[in-house]
């Protein structure tokens, strides 16, 4: 991969065009150096179930954290608020300079695509190839065809899917599926990577592999969220963790300093 | 924008069965539509060559002369109800009732002088070819002092005037409806193709596309399905009429006094198209908007 570009240059990448949107007119606040804040973020659901309570954290550039806790904990939750696909109820939120808690509906796309998002259901198309299911996180920023054969077969390499873009993802194993769903988000070179539960379905060779995967991109730069309730991971390879119980965050390892900021006493 | 296309394209032929499905309904709703369309068409092509022999007669008095008569015409020409007036001389009159008596002319022939009025036939033109406009014209021809009487048929052209009310009414009543089915038909069936690929429009928003960007495909597919739909019943359409409804209508001809069936002016088959790239379009505008939004 590349350098990691910077979230505002990343932002005026995509060109002023009405299908794609212009990146340049939005509120990008870059300010300080952490791609993650959140500051006692709360999210109740319509029907009155309190999934995250006062959550405060910040994880700084170029971090590996994993977001751990048992199934129901919050962290899909919390991965959603992170990318707009839910709306804290109360507290402050920013991920790449954007002010995720008033971002504007027409803002949200451009905060997708500073960061790469391995979902917990891979959510790759059945009916394209794996090199099409990669490729076309590049169409949607209109970058020129040259470029997004390029990145994708770039991307593809960089996980261990050389020679296997042409198939479909029914064809690959679950872990090449996993391996492909990561090609997808880190093809844009995001500043973040969040990763919902992406061992969750795989074996602990791959598992370790898929972690081991997951290093490398972060020793190129890239600030790294990894949701799992595996507590043999961390184990395997010792990162920081926040553990999530209930909604709350009950242990973390991040630095001192960045807590008491927050005024987190975890 | 190739990549909209090829979305497009790859979408049509990727999920055949349900395309096939909605091209099927935009056509089929169309045939329908074009068949009622055809038929109120020529319906109202024979209303109008009908009331065409609307017509008024103004018979005039014995004193009038050729030039008096000539000018008469040219006043009653220049009315704005009037389409063309024809002159008939009393010379005309009394031929044309020969011609109708044909073996019994001697009854004429002993006349001491030609007993019928010269008159003048007065043609509509299509806004007055109605009671209201008979009545209107007839009223300021009675005015005239050259002018002793009028025949013009007045129940024979209330009665047509209120046919041709209820041909219109039911005509405009029942193609709105009909528009209306067609377009919750057709969008309904779009949305069951966007509902069909609602994961890959998560997919698609999840990595930052606009939503613009989701829409252009589903917006482009709707324009040809609508387009192939509206152009498939066209042709569809075309080779029933030539094939049926003519067939059926031909032995039937001479009741409605010879009047021959004509299919969709282009006008009509351009708003036909024009309409089906219309429907698709707002059926996808209506459709699209709850699973593309980001």
């Amino acid at each position: 991969m590349d350098e990691i570009v910077p979230v505002e240059e990343t932002a005026k990448k995509a060109p002023e065009i009405g299908f794609l949107g212009n990146a340049e007119s939005l509120e990008v606040n870059p300010s300080g150096s952490s791609p993650l804040e959140m500051v006692g973020v709360c999210k109740t659901f319509e029907e009155g179930r309190q999934a995250l309570t006062e959550v405060s954290v910040r994880i700084e550039k170029g971090k590996f954290v994993y977001l751990l806790g048992p199934n129901g904990a919050g962290k899909t939750t919390l991965f959603k608020l992170l990318y707009a696909a839910e709306r804290p109820t109360l507290g402050e939120l920013r991920v790449n300079g954007y002010e995720v808690h008033r971002l504007k509906r027409r803002q949200v796309p451009f905060l997708r695509r500073s960061l790469g998002i391995v979902f917990q259901d891979l959510k790759l198309i059945p009916r394209w190839t794996v090199f099409e299911n990669v490729a076309f996180a590049l169409q949607v920023l209109g970058r020129e065809k040259k470029e997004i054969v390029r990145k994708a077969s770039q991307g593809l390499q960089q996980v261990g899917l050389e020679g296997k873009g042409h198939f479909p993802p029914s064809q690959l194993s679950a872990g090449e599926q996993q391996r492909a769903a990561i090609a997808r988000a880190i093809v844009n070179e995001p500043a973040l990577l969040l990763a919902d539960e992406p061992t969750g379905n795989i074996d602990l060779r791959a598992a370790e592999e898929i972690v081991r995967l997951f290093e490398e991109i972060n020793s190129r730069g890239t600030t790294i969220l990894f949701a799992t309730h595996d507590e043999g991971l961390p184990a395997f390879l010792p990162k920081d963790r926040i553990v999530l119980e209930q909604g709350r965050i009950v242990e973390s390892t991040l630095t001192a300093a960045a807590a008491a900021k927050l005024g987190f006493a975890g | 924008m190739g990549f909209f296309f090829r979305q497009a394209r790859q979408n049509l032929s990727q999920n055949l069965g349900i395309n096939v499905l909605t091209l099927g309904t935009i056509t089929f709703a169309f045939l329908i539509c074009g068949l009622f369309v055809t038929v109120a068409h020529n319906a109202r092509a024979l209303m109008e060559e009908w009331g065409g022999r609307i017509r008024i007669t103004a018979y005039l008095v014995e004193t009038v002369t050729a030039e008096g008569a000539d000018r008469l015409r040219d006043q009653i020409g220049g009315l704005e109800e009037v389409q063309a007036v024809n002159f008939r001389s009393k010379e005309e009159a009394l031929k044309t009732l020969e011609g109708k008596l044909s073996a019994r002319t001697g009854l004429l022939k002993g006349l001491p002088r030609n007993p019928l009025p010269a008159s003048l036939e007065i043609q509509l033109k299509p806004p007055f070819r109605d009671k209201a406009g008979v009545d209107r014209l007839a009223a300021k021809l009675k005015g005239i002092a050259e002018i002793s009487d009028l025949q013009y048929g007045a129940e024979w052209i209330e009665r047509f005037s209120a046919f041709i009310l209820l041909l219109q009414i039911l005509g405009a009543g029942g193609s709105a409806l009909l528009l209306l089915a067609t377009f919750l038909i057709v969008a309904n069936t779009i949305r069951l193709n966007i509902f069909s690929r609602r994961e890959e429009i998560e997919i698609l928003r999840a990595v930052g596309a606009t939503s613009l960007f989701i829409r252009a495909p589903f917006y482009l597919e709707g324009f040809f399905q609508g387009l192939v739909g509206a152009g498939l019943a066209w042709g569809l359409l075309f080779v029933l009429f030539q094939f049926f409804l003519i067939q059926v209508y031909d032995p039937l001809k001479v009741l409605f006094g010879n009047f021959s069936l004509e299919f969709l002016p282009w006008e009509y088959s351009a708003g036909f198209i024009l309409g089906g790239v219309l429907l698709g379009v707002l059926g996808t505008r209506v459709s699209v908007g709850r699973y593309a939004k980001v």
